[in-house]
């Protein structure tokens, strides 16, 4: 095994593949997610107002909006047209409509009604101006009470428990900041490597069978004693998975101590645990790609098929969009992808610090992805010399 | 060789490449359908939260009911203490804890303020913001009867005489000023709708280039001979019109036919998404045939296209607000026609804007298909050429 072993870091060394698709590729991801969305949050969203009253009072909403964390007022239209036109031609992502007549109605207590319209075909730009833009408005509100208030000899401190009786005290549980870059790095990160990882197994094993190498291999597996033909096989395929993936173990780990180490995001359950559950995931990255070029032995297939598998796995593991709210068969589906489960692992472990037990069947989950290749054990000799490369 | 000739042979390599067939129509055929059916639950309705009620008063078990009867959030289940709740969200059952403190009703009655506990978690932006919206959505509008005295006795609402005061009087002290909200273009904040478009127009982008570089990968790997400088551009011309000519009909299934069959929102003009699909085919089809350059073998291609696309849906600046982007990717992403297309797109299809709102997105594609068309004329008549004598010996 020891020659397969070393014949595979050879071939890795020498061919720029490898070191496109286990260095320079997935690191360039690592710098992009994490420094395209280094603010964590989105601040100064440019937003738009449409003030059709414009008394003091209203300006001193504007003001008020425009110190609001995510919005930043870009530009005051004419018209409700003139700020729509706006929105469609992607310049802000909302706009405050304040009517003519409003302080008029504020003062004479006839409830004025303001409004604001935010872009939703931006979703997460239209969930944080959405919330400014209404807590501003009750703000207004509230202001306007505590005026009423005063009026009728009510003391502030009253005032204020009459005005919020009920406060939300929310607690975003292992994300405090509510960072996106925690949110979403921490796992499509893994995903970009998954990628890569199923690749570069596919892609060696492919490659034997289309340069017409696996004889090679083979004989490689067989130079010391006199080995059978199930233990070639085994000798043949593990060579070459313990070669790659002692390599695939220090990318993943580095991901993991830049994620956890450098950039210190929420990892509660400590750097061992997210090293171990990474170390987990490479192998079941590996077990999935070699059982996915062993079922389809030919470079081009096995390349296709791990190409579907690893894009769809982005939106399908449920870290944008839940899988609870997906089909039922496509919930089922989800289970197929290790993305899946390591993102199950990782929420468990580094976000909410609970126990690895508590998510043991998704440690299953990604052990079996890591067994898969033993059914092609005793076969894989056989593959590796039966299919000829079609073009 | 003359343009029809390379139009000819190309569209006959194209049908008889497996390939190039399973990533050019197969793919762009089922993927959309597969991400239509991954989110077109549109938006998460009913996060099971456990509720800890310490108060065990009316006013709590009213609070209770309206969150239990909004459309995002559902009680899973009643636990007596904090730990005992985290277990169910520990075991996934529920999302979320609403902690309900003991003197809650009396602090309202007695004209205080009671703060009620919501611990999300936060595995996804989208339970913590269904959680969030309808906890506020209840507590204002508890808030807004409270203060008016309509929840029981309120001492405040006495003291200032509102308290049993008009209806009219009420109405104006619970909402002195009103505020109404419309969501623009994408009215029910659906997944679906905000995702899927611009996923649309990067996967046409990416099948393309891997089309591309399939094709070229293949001729590079036989040896084929390089076409000599004249033709050049009529050989290159004649797989352009091909390659275009094939995505045409793809294209108008993906960015036709898809939202309308999965409810997207589509009030765009087809004759204008037309317009920005041309500059937008041409601008793949060259910077596929440059990037073709680097591959030596027929599946490097996959290497370098299909990782690409989720940084490419990034980099369009539709899931991050691109307002928010470092200068640096802010330049970046302006150098790949998915970023443009994307953009152009949602803004005629989705938000019904016209071509001249999209002037930018417009004239950026054209600007690209014209350099990347030189970058490709370029790599066509020399870097492929280069090869050739390295190519040839083998193939003799």
């Amino acid at each position: 095994m020891i020659e397969v072993f070393l014949r595979e870091l050879r071939r890795i060394a020498t061919t720029p593949v490898y070191w496109l698709s286990l260095v320079v590729a997935p690191f360039f991801c690592v710098v992009l997610f994490t420094t395209l969305m280094d603010s964590g949050l989105p601040s100064d969203l440019p937003v738009g107002m449409v003030d059709m009253d414009g008394t003091s009072t209203t300006r001193n909403l504007v003001r008020n909006l425009d110190a609001f964390q995510n919005c930043r007022i870009v530009e005051r239209y004419a018209s409700m047209q003139e700020a729509r036109k706006a929105v469609q031609r992607g310049d802000i992502y909302a706009f405050y409509y304040i009517p003519e007549g409003t302080t008029q109605k504020l003062m004479g207590q006839d409830s004025p009604i303001v409004s604001f319209y935010t872009n939703h075909q931006f979703l997460v730009a239209a969930s944080l101006t959405y919330k400014d833009m209404r807590m501003m408005s009750e703000l207004t509100a509230g202001a306007a009470t505590r005026s009423v208030m005063r009026g009728k000899g009510v003391d502030d401190g009253r005032t204020m428990a009459m005005l919020q009786p009920i406060v939300i005290d929310c607690h975003p549980i292992g994300n405090p900041s509510l960072n996106y870059s925690v949110y979403l790095s921490n796992v499509l990160l893994p995903g970009v490597f998954a990628i890569f990882f199923l690749f570069m197994t596919v892609w060696s094993i492919g490659i034997e069978i289309k340069e017409n190498t696996s004889d090679e291999l083979l004989a490689c597996a067989t130079r010391r004693g006199t080995p059978g033909a199930t233990a070639v096989s085994l000798r043949a395929l593990f060579g070459k998975l313990a070669a790659q993936g002692l390599l695939m173990q220090l990318a993943g780990w580095t991901l993991v101590l830049y994620l956890y180490g450098y950039l210190k995001y929420p990892c509660l359950c400590g750097i061992p645990t997210m090293l171990g559950i990474m170390t987990l995931f490479v192998l079941a990255c590996q077990g999935l790609g070699a059982f996915m070029i062993c079922t389809l032995p030919g470079l081009r297939l096995g390349l296709s098929f791990a190409s579907l598998w690893g894009v769809l796995s982005f939106s399908i593991c449920g870290m944008s969009f839940p899988v609870m709210a997906m089909p039922a068969w496509v919930q089922g589906i989800a289970t197929l992808f290790p993305l899946r489960h390591y993102y199950l692992l990782y929420v468990n472990c580094a976000l909410d610090g609970w126990p690895l037990s508590a998510a043991w069947p998704y440690v299953l989950a990604l052990a079996g992805f890591a067994l898969l290749p033993l059914l092609y054990a005793r076969k894989f000799g056989r593959i590796m010399q039966q299919t000829a490369y079609v073009a | 060789m003359t343009i029809n000739n390379s139009f000819a042979q190309t569209l006959r390599s194209i049908f008889t490449d497996g390939g190039v067939l399973l990533f050019c129509v197969v793919v762009p055929l089922v993927y959309p359908v597969l991400y239509a059916f991954i989110y077109n639950g549109e938006a998460v309705r009913e996060v099971p939260v456990v509720v800890v009620d310490d108060s065990h008063s009316r006013l709590s078990r009213e609070y209770l009911r309206r969150l239990d009867a909004t459309p995002d959030v559902r009680i899973a289940g009643h636990a007596t203490t904090l730990e005992e709740a985290q277990e169910g969200v520990k075991s996934r059952d529920a999302y979320g804890v609403v902690y309900i403190p003991s003197d809650f009703q009396q602090s309202l009655m007695t004209g205080r303020q009671t703060r009620v506990q919501l611990y999300c978690d936060m595995s996804g932006m989208l339970y913590y913001k269904a959680l969030l919206t309808a906890n506020t959505d209840v507590s204002l509008s508890m808030n807004a009867e409270i203060k008016v005295g309509d929840m029981g006795a309120n001492p405040i609402a006495a003291a200032s005489g509102i308290h049993g005061g008009t209806p009219e009087q009420k109405a104006t002290l619970q909402h002195p000023v009103r505020y109404e909200w419309v969501a623009l273009y994408n009215a029910t904040g659906g997944f679906a709708s905000f995702l899927i478009p611009a996923v649309l127009v990067i996967a046409i982008q990416q099948t393309m280039l891997l089309g591309i570089g399939l094709i070229t990968g293949t001729r590079r790997e036989r040896g084929e001979k390089a076409p000599s400088q004249w033709s050049s551009f009529q050989t290159l011309t004649g797989i352009a019109l091909a390659f275009i000519a094939f995505y045409i009909p793809i294209s108008c299934y993906v960015l036709g036919v898809v939202p309308e069959m999965f409810n997207l929102p589509h009030i765009g003009n087809p004759w204008e998404i037309g317009c920005l699909l041309l500059p937008f085919l041409v601008a793949v089809f060259n910077l596929g045939v440059t990037i073709g350059v680097v591959p030596h073998k027929r599946e490097t291609v996959f290497l370098i296209v299909v990782f690409t696309s989720v940084p490419l849906l990034f980099l369009s600046g539709v899931s991050w607000p691109g307002s928010a982007f470092p200068s640096f990717w802010h330049y970046f992403s302006q150098i790949f026609p998915s970023t443009h297309g994307a953009n152009a797109y949602i803004k005629l299809n989705t938000m019904g804007a016209h071509l001249r709102d999209i002037r930018y997105e417009y004239f950026a594609l054209w600007a690209q298909a014209i350099v990347y068309g030189i970058t490709a004329w370029l790599c066509v008549r020399y870097v492929y050429k280069a090869k050739e004598p390295a190519t040839r010996p083998e193939q003799q």
